[in-house]
């Protein structure tokens, strides 16, 4: 166990050094100047010239990538060219936002897709079931800026039942006030947890096992505690884990409509910046994140699912 | 023959049928827009901007006064296109790079899979994003972008199936009669593990008019005067509560397109998913 | 029962006292802003979100009244019949913040970083002062050359007095350090004006506390401002900035989105005020004789470039960008706010006929393509594309747009890699040299990008900067503007004003011209 874990720790290795390759040499395709987004358009030349020595944009595409990756390893991501301030406190700043959101809208859609996916499996194919994955397919099929603007107008600014932006303060508060960005992603997420539960739990029920637990009279709730619900939790915990990516890219838009000062919105400011050292820090701190949640689902299902320990 | 014979028996379910007559219904509108427009989508009225919907402009009229329904089913033009080009080459590059690379294994696959987890540690959105910007807004820049960065769903997919079926009897046998490897992947292997990727790829076809339509509407994708789903939206969002026909027409309309990829995929599912 | 009667009484009683002193004072104002401040400093802010704040938290010299500089924190200030000295008398009341004074030290401190060319890059607009010196409350400063500007220039932001004590004593070993710690301390001292930073979370939130040791006074006797604070929440999309205003969750929304201004001055529970401003949009041409690809550059025939300003009916363009709040522009220079503007009015008025003689004329073939470049995720500017297309079809000109994000459209105007594309300006200046010289003269920036050059006009232009005589001055101003305006190097669209959206509790709040946000006479009723 721990061998293996050590196995996957060393694997990021790699991966995170092409992560870095990959977005150092990107973000220096970029067309436009992080000199010129800092001084603006107003600019003149010589003063363009000055901020770019400053910046050290002057030097070899070399000696900034040693450089870049010298600083990284030492633990210093550099200065936001356009925040002023250290990327790692900027990034530090807005971190506990962002996983706030994510957490909270995968916890809003299991709670919306468990019950009704049992609802819908144990109904397969009769009425109930027909509605909730009609009902649910929309919410796939909806774009999150559109769902947004319309929870924004319909529910915060006509009948005020919610604020319509920021991140309120204490833990009430915060559920309070970010409800619906949480609930903007989570129309999303809820729907594909919705379909892959009801499919597991189809298969579970279908499988021998359940059958000969059947025969052997076990009441149905033994039944669905002790096999579907372990079995259905072990692929909904890998689904969960590997669409943490595509809900970092959820909150990118969610937290520019919803007004989120979170992560998702820094790298849009820092990607329209040309802020090099902001977005490279970022991409780390996805990748460190996304690759954390990878490595603890797989620790989950190995702890679900004795089978996959050896 | 039995593919046919399961087909015909999901026809029989409603999700199924109603999806491929969605879907099919779209590829006509988008293959003769002028059968069914009623204006020039292009056409400017600066005397009837904003108009609400009427039976001259059953979805009324836009910011430029142009017909908001004749821009919407001009979009199918560009939107249905856009769900097969944004998808079919990371599906096909997918799915090759994913079967050798399960067959082979090996060093090939270890590099593989470190170019996987850089690729799916990064925001999928950012990354397109970012290819766009490097390339130059417009549609086919953007079909680049996700093809670039979304191959690598279907490689992932379509390697650990084969090397699930790698482990059934026919791999080995084919082996034992001296198959030469493409032959074993191409014909035994693949057919037998690609129908979970073609599940998905219907998903991702209504997940790709999302994306086309949310790049469209940070303006990184169709360009105007091109009518796009996502663009339209973007147009109407400063008048939701004044003219809300700008974003709905067209909202309803992704929805809907969006509605008939999701059933097809689950309807091939049924059909697919190994009975017995 | 009893509880609630008495509530009810007070609050009668402070009602009708309140009308009857007709002085709101007290509360915090909430203000959703479109995009935040990085660091207010006089001579750091080089954004609009940075600028425009700048004159809350510090104090000017001089202040600008109907075009003219008038003493702010001086008593008097003379200026030496050969032009070359200033003598400036302060005013003996002013303290910062925390309640120290400000002293002529504060002064010489101030005015050494503005114009240190290491530190800033606003240096220029003060290049012209040679020393600066203090004895007691009188402050000198000697001139390299006479400045017709030098008295507005003492009234723009970046001239602004900070606290010397405060610099001495905050941590960091540079002065961008220093500043940067200041700005993050939260706490009072650094500036005169007539609020201080009390609060900031970057890209979120940031608060402004009264300066209670605030000289000037209000209409009541007391001392401004009338607020106890200001708060601002960052909220960079437009349909949610007024969405939060309309949910009542903040009092003030700015940059309404011109599609909505008709809609929010039909609600009777907002104000909609468009105040007027500097803000000029217009497209600059590329007149180079070849495209950076090496192809023969159409636009390099000036009669092409008039044909197009011809072709472009600015009125439509106004009622349908700015459903009407703003006009087509009529100095070809500057915005009608600006000092020294002409009027040239209609400046290129809509004449297609006028403009397919030019093209006839100039031979330009039927089916000629053009890139407008335009930036991506603008609604307004895919409105402008596509009225224009539709304009200039008449010509045989084929328009075809191009979008980028706005560091890629600075990039190409940089560059030249472009045809035409949209771009806006506000000045920052009372004082037109700064946008002519963006503008026009070409060792700027290359005019704007357009490749421009003309010596006549670059003569006049340096030649007005050291014109004393103001009626010479704007002579010279005026050559400028017609030379402009027959060159053609830009496509002028329109001016607009800041559409600021408020509750009907809150008064006294105005943007000005320049775009500086003024909160010191700014009240909200309870």
């Amino acid at each position: 166990m721990a061998r293996s874990i050590l196995t996957r720790l060393l694997l990021m290795i790699p991966t995170f050094a092409l992560v870095m390759i990959i977005i150092f040499v990107l973000v220096r395709l970029l067309p436009g100047d992080p000199a010129l987004a800092l001084a603006g358009d107003r600019a003149s030349d010589a003063e363009l010239a000055t901020i770019r020595e400053k910046l050290g944009l002057n030097d070899s595409l070399l000696t900034q990538f040693v450089l870049f990756i010298k600083a990284t390893l030492s633990g210093d991501m550099g200065r936001s060219i356009l925040m002023r301030a250290p990327v790692s406190a900027v990034i530090a700043n807005k971190l506990p936002i962002t996983i706030f959101l994510a957490v909270y809208s995968v916890g809003l859609s299991l709670l919306i897709a468990g019950p009704l996916a049992f609802v819908a499996a144990l109904n397969r194919g009769r009425w109930p079931d027909t509605l909730i994955r009609t009902v649910f397919q929309i919410g796939l099929s909806m774009p999150v800026f559109y769902i947004g603007l319309v929870l924004l107008t319909f529910l915060a600014a006509k009948l005020r039942l919610f604020p319509v932006g920021g991140t309120g303060i204490g833990l009430f508060g915060q559920l309070y006030a970010m409800f619906l960005p949480a609930m903007a992603i989570a129309f999303y997420t809820s729907a594909i947890i919705l379909r892959n539960l009801r499919s597991a739990i189809i298969e579970v029920l279908d499988a021998d096992y359940v059958a000969f637990a059947k025969v052997k009279g076990l009441p149905p709730r033994v039944i669905l505690g002790r096999h579907v619900l372990r079995n259905a939790l072990i692929s909904t915990v890998t689904l969960v884990g590997l669409s943490i990516g595509n809900l970092m890219s959820g909150t990118l838009v969610t937290e520019t409509v919803f007004a989120v000062p979170g992560l998702g919105r820094l790298m849009l400011e820092a990607i329209f910046a040309r802020d090099y050292p902001l977005i490279q820090g970022l991409t780390l701190t996805f990748a460190v994140l996304v690759s954390g949640v990878f490595l603890m689902t797989d620790l989950f299902q190995s702890w679900l699912d004795p089978r996959m320990r050896q | 023959m039995m593919l046919t014979g399961r087909f015909k028996e999901a026809l029989k379910k409603p999700g199924f049928a109603v999806g491929l007559t969605i879907v099919g219904a779209s590829i006509i509108v988008a293959l003769f827009p002028f059968a069914f427009a009623g204006h020039d989508p292009t056409a400017m009225d600066y005397t009837a901007i904003n108009q609400p919907p009427s039976l001259e402009h059953p979805f009324g009229t836009d910011t430029l006064g142009r017909d908001v329904l004749s821009r919407v089913i001009w979009a199918y033009r560009v939107n249905i296109p856009m769900a097969f080009l944004a998808t079919v080459f990371a599906f096909v590059i997918g799915v090759i790079v994913g079967a050798l690379v399960g067959f082979h294994r090996g060093i090939a696959d270890a590099i593989f899979g470190r170019v996987v987890d850089a690729v799916i540690t990064f925001p999928f959105l950012v990354l397109v994003i970012a290819v766009v910007a490097v390339l130059g807004p417009g549609l086919v820049n953007m079909y680049v972008a996700i093809t670039v960065v979304g191959w690598v769903y279907y490689a992932r997919l379509t390697r650990a199936e084969i090397i699930g079926q790698m482990g059934n009897d026919y791999a080995s046998a084919g082996r034992v009669m001296g198959y030469s490897n493409s032959r074993i992947i191409f014909r035994h292997l693949l057919p037998n593990a690609i129908s979970p990727v073609i599940v998905y790829w219907m998903t991702d076809m209504a997940l790709a008019i999302l994306l086309g339509s949310s790049l469209g509407y940070l303006g990184l994708g169709a360009q105007p005067p091109q009518s796009e789903w996502g663009v339209l939206i973007a147009e109407g969002r400063n008048f939701v509560t004044t003219a809300w026909w700008l974003s709905l027409m067209p909202g309803i309309a992704i929805v809907l397109t969006g509605l008939g990829f999701s059933l097809i995929g689950d309807g091939l599912a049924d059909i697919l998913r190994p009975k017995g | 029962m009893k509880l609630f009667s008495t509530v009810a009484m007070i609050a009668l009683l402070a009602g009708s006292l309140s009308t009857a002193w007709a002085q709101d004072r007290g509360g915090v104002l909430n203000f959703a802003r479109y995009d935040g401040s990085k660091l207010i400093d006089p001579i750091y802010a080089d954004r609009n979100p940075d600028i425009w704040m700048v004159m809350n938290l510090f104090d000017t010299l001089l202040t600008m009244k109907d075009g003219v500089a008038i003493d702010n924190l001086t008593q008097s200030h003379a200026v030496s019949p050969d032009g070359l000295t200033l003598t400036l008398t302060l005013r003996d009341d002013i303290k910062f913040a925390d309640g120290t004074p400000m002293t002529g030290a504060d002064v010489v401190f101030s005015l050494d970083r503005a114009r240190n060319k290491d530190l800033t890059s606003w240096a220029d607009l003060i290049s012209s002062i040679d020393t600066v010196s203090a004895e007691g409350n009188v402050v000198t400063v000697t001139l390299e050359h006479a400045d017709p500007a030098i008295l507005s220039m003492l009234a723009t932001f970046s001239t602004a007095i900070v606290s010397k004590a405060a610099f001495d004593a905050a941590p960091g070993a540079t002065d961008q350090e220093k500043s940067a710690a200041i700005f993050a301390s939260g706490k009072p001292g650094v500036g005169s004006g007539p609020f201080y930073l009390s609060g900031f979370s970057q890209g979120a939130t940031m608060d402004f506390t009264a300066n209670p040791h605030y000289w000037r006074a209000g209409a009541d006797g007391k001392p401004l401002p009338y607020l106890d604070g200001v708060h601002f929440e960052i909220i960079p999309d437009d349909a949610t900035r007024v969405l939060k205003l309309q949910s009542g969750e903040v009092d003030v929304a700015e940059l309404i989105p011109f599609s909505r201004v008709a809609e929010l001055k039909a609600d009777p529970e907002l104000r909609m005020e468009l105040f007027p401003s500097t803000r000029i949009i217009y497209a600059p041409i590329n007149t180079r004789e070849t495209r950076t690809d090496g192809s023969a550059n159409p636009l390099a025939d000036v009669r092409l470039r008039q044909a197009l300003n011809y072709a472009t009916d600015k009125d439509a363009l106004v009622a349908l960008v700015l459903q009407g709040s703003g006009a087509p522009m009529s100095s070809p220079l500057m915005s009608s706010q600006t000092p020294l503007a002409a009027d040239m009015s209609p400046l290129y008025g809509h004449d297609i006929e006028k403009a397919k003689a030019l093209v006839a004329e100039a031979g330009i073939q039927p089916g000629t393509s053009l890139t407008f470049t335009t930036l991506a995720g603008s609604a307004d500017d895919a409105t402008v594309f596509a009225a224009l297309q539709q304009m200039w079809a008449p010509l045989g000109v084929n328009l075809v747009v191009e979008q980028v994000d706005s560091a890629t459209r600075g990039a190409k105007n940089k560059s030249g890699e472009f045809d035409i594309h949209t771009y806006g300006w506000s000045d920052d200046v009372a004082d037109p040299a700064q946008v002519v010289g963006w503008l026009g003269y070409n060792p700027t920036a290359n005019s704007v990008g357009t490749g421009w050059n003309d010596a006549a006009f670059n003569g006049l232009y340096e030649a007005a900067n050291a014109e004393v005589d103001p009626a010479k001055r704007a002579e010279d101003y005026r050559k400028m503007q017609e030379i402009y305006a027959e060159a053609a190097p830009l496509l002028w669209l329109f001016e607009t004003p800041y559409a600021v959206a408020m509750s009907k509790k809150v008064e006294g709040y105005v943007q000005l011209p320049l775009g500086v946000n003024k909160f010191d006479e700014a009240t909200i009723k309870q």
